[in-house]
């Protein structure tokens, strides 16, 4: 193996190579670093790159392996920080000028769990501003999508998605509130996974929405995905929303395979209903049950009548407590947002008590109907979203009619089930438009019951070693 | 149910302190209507007898304090 492709090595792979000496912490780092100033400005995946900090933990972490002492599973491995994540000493902008200059003094536990594991920080990603759903609001530009640059990398954890698909880091760390980690997986062609709400820790974490945010990974392999939960999922008594459950060791499971799993598909968002599912999309995901079937699961279809639904509900709810937090920024300092935040912030402002209360109301029999699901099925599968990345052209910055508005609110049905129950899901690619350059990734969503994260990883690594999907990189940039 | 219109949103907007206008003021307005639209449309069987549950679990609360 050369140094040159140490970007392109798994984090899984990078950890055994560190782990066996063949490559040095200083050495992944420098890579990296060198791959982020020659090619970092085409995608803007990143808000701040911490090449200082970066190289004097490196140079650490090579020093404790040289006296045989491995901090963790991720010891050496570089890894991106969503920027409304914590980080001591380094900047957290939460994307937006009004943050531009925080500092925090300590870490979210996450980054202190990653930094305990031996992972070296190696740059704070891009978002949407302050985590809100839009493709271009960050103070800092757009980043852009490897695949295509043209197009949405994926929203809120846009650079996450970016830097982990244009091998600017080897893992990453996304927060999901409507779909921000599945999102930006399904666009770039990679896997992240929405955990259990309350698996992860939020403490050192700027929330968008309370009552459904949620941290974790977005990586390129299914066993990087596994490897990076791992370490970040647990108990934490910093946060007290925090379930208490010990997490397993992701990994040990993964080669399991389905045979004797019994595995539903969610009808309602396999087509119609209202929402404009890309016919791509559809037979793609069609096609990934059909190899679910083929590896020995057992396929039903499962019904869940509010599923087309799950958008508008999602919205309501998050539109209103996001404005919860901070609400001074809004009167005093307007002007200091984008105006697509502004748009969104006035609408979380303007929704009647008992739209929200119906909301909740709602969010009770969705959770309920998916929880009784899980009593029959073991896992469900539908599609991440409509289609393939747009253009960042093409995103809807300006609201021109209702009816824009409305497809939006319906495109988040397609992740709502799980934003709405707390039951984890991951976003995996299934397959591409095309053969060819300017190929885009489109995706399929696993999702479990509660605490169900080890039984979703199985299969989603037994359908990544079953087909050809992990192969495929975007153009080189 | 009938749309509201710029003047009512920009009315709505000043009773809680932000003032509104073009061109943000009709993105407000059709993205207001569209979630009202959508959420008065949804009616499902059952759902007067529905009220919200925290999604916090007592038992969680105990453990983590």
């Amino acid at each position: 193996m050369t140094v040159a492709n140490i970007p392109f090595l798994s984090a899984t792979e990078l950890a055994a190579a560190i782990h066996s000496r063949d490559v040095s912490a200083t050495e992944a780092v420098d890579t990296y670093l060198e791959r982020i100033d020659a090619v970092g400005d085409r995608l803007n995946a990143y808000i701040t790159v911490c090449a200082e900090e970066a190289r004097a933990e490196a140079k650490k972490l090579d020093d404790e392996a040289a006296d045989g002492n491995f901090r963790g599973p991720l010891h050496g491995v570089p890894v991106g920080i969503k920027d409304q994540i914590h980080t001591a000493g380094i900047r957290t902008t939460d994307a937006s000028k009004i943050r531009a200059d925080y500092v925090p003094g300590t870490d979210a536990t996450v980054v202190a769990r990653l930094k305990a594991a031996g992972a070296v920080i190696i740059g704070k990603t891009n978002m949407s501003e302050f985590a809100l759903g839009d493709p271009i609001s960050s103070w800092f530009g757009p980043a852009r999508n490897p695949w295509d640059t043209a197009r949405n990398p994926g929203t809120s954890s846009t650079g996450s998605g970016s830097a982990t698909a244009g091998f600017l880091c080897a893992t990453s760390l996304g927060e999901d509130t409507g779909g921000s980690i599945r999102g930006p997986a399904a666009n770039c062609g990679l896997v992240g996974i929405r955990p259990t709400w309350g698996r992860v820790s939020r403490a050192g974490v700027d929330g968008a929405s309370w009552s459904t945010d949620t941290i974790g990974p977005i990586s390129r392999t299914v066993a990087d995905c596994a490897l990076t939960l791992g370490v970040i999922a647990g108990h934490d008594p910093k946060d007290r929303y925090s379930r208490p459950e010990a997490a397993p060791d992701y990994l040990d499971s993964l080669d399991r395979g389905v045979a004797g799993l019994r595995i539903g598909v969610v009808q309602e968002l396999m087509g119609g209903h209202g929402l404009n599912l890309n016919e791509q999309t559809r037979e793609a995901v069609a096609a990934a049950v059909e190899v679910f079937r083929e590896l020995g699961a057992e396929i039903v279809p499962v019904s869940l009548p509010m599923a087309p639904l799950t958008g508008p509900i999602v919205r309501t709810i998050t539109s209103t407590e996001r404005v919860s937090l901070n609400p001074e920024w809004l009167r005093e300092r307007a002007e200091d947002y984008h105006p697509n935040t502004r748009v969104a912030f006035a609408v979380g402002n303007l929704i009647p008590g008992q739209v929200y209360y119906k909301a909740l109301k709602l969010r009770a029999m969705v959770r309920r109907q998916v929880i009784d699901t899980f009593r029959n099925v073991d896992l469900l599968l539908q599609p991440t979203s409509t289609g393939p990345a747009g253009l960042l052209a093409d995103e809807p910055a300006v609201v021109t009619n209702k009816e824009m508005a409305v497809a939006a609110l319906r495109e988040g049905s397609f992740r709502g089930l799980y934003s709405l129950s707390g039951c984890p899901a991951l976003s995996i690619p299934c397959g591409f438009t095309g053969d060819g350059e300017g190929a885009l990734p489109l995706a399929l969503q696993i999702g479990g019951p509660h605490l169900g994260e080890a039984v979703i990883l199985r299969a989603a690594y037994a359908y990544e070693q079953a087909t050809p999907w992990r192969t495929r990189r975007p153009p080189e940039l | 149910m009938e749309d509201l219109n710029n003047d009512e949103i920009r009315a709505l907007a000043k009773a809680v302190g932000l003032p509104l206008e073009e061109p943000e003021l009709s993105q407000v307005t059709h993205s207001l209507n569209a979630m009202l639209e959508e959420m008065d449309a949804i009616n499902p069987s059952g759902f007067n007898l529905e009220e919200y549950v925290a999604v916090v679990q007592t038992a969680d609360l105990e453990v983590a304090e």
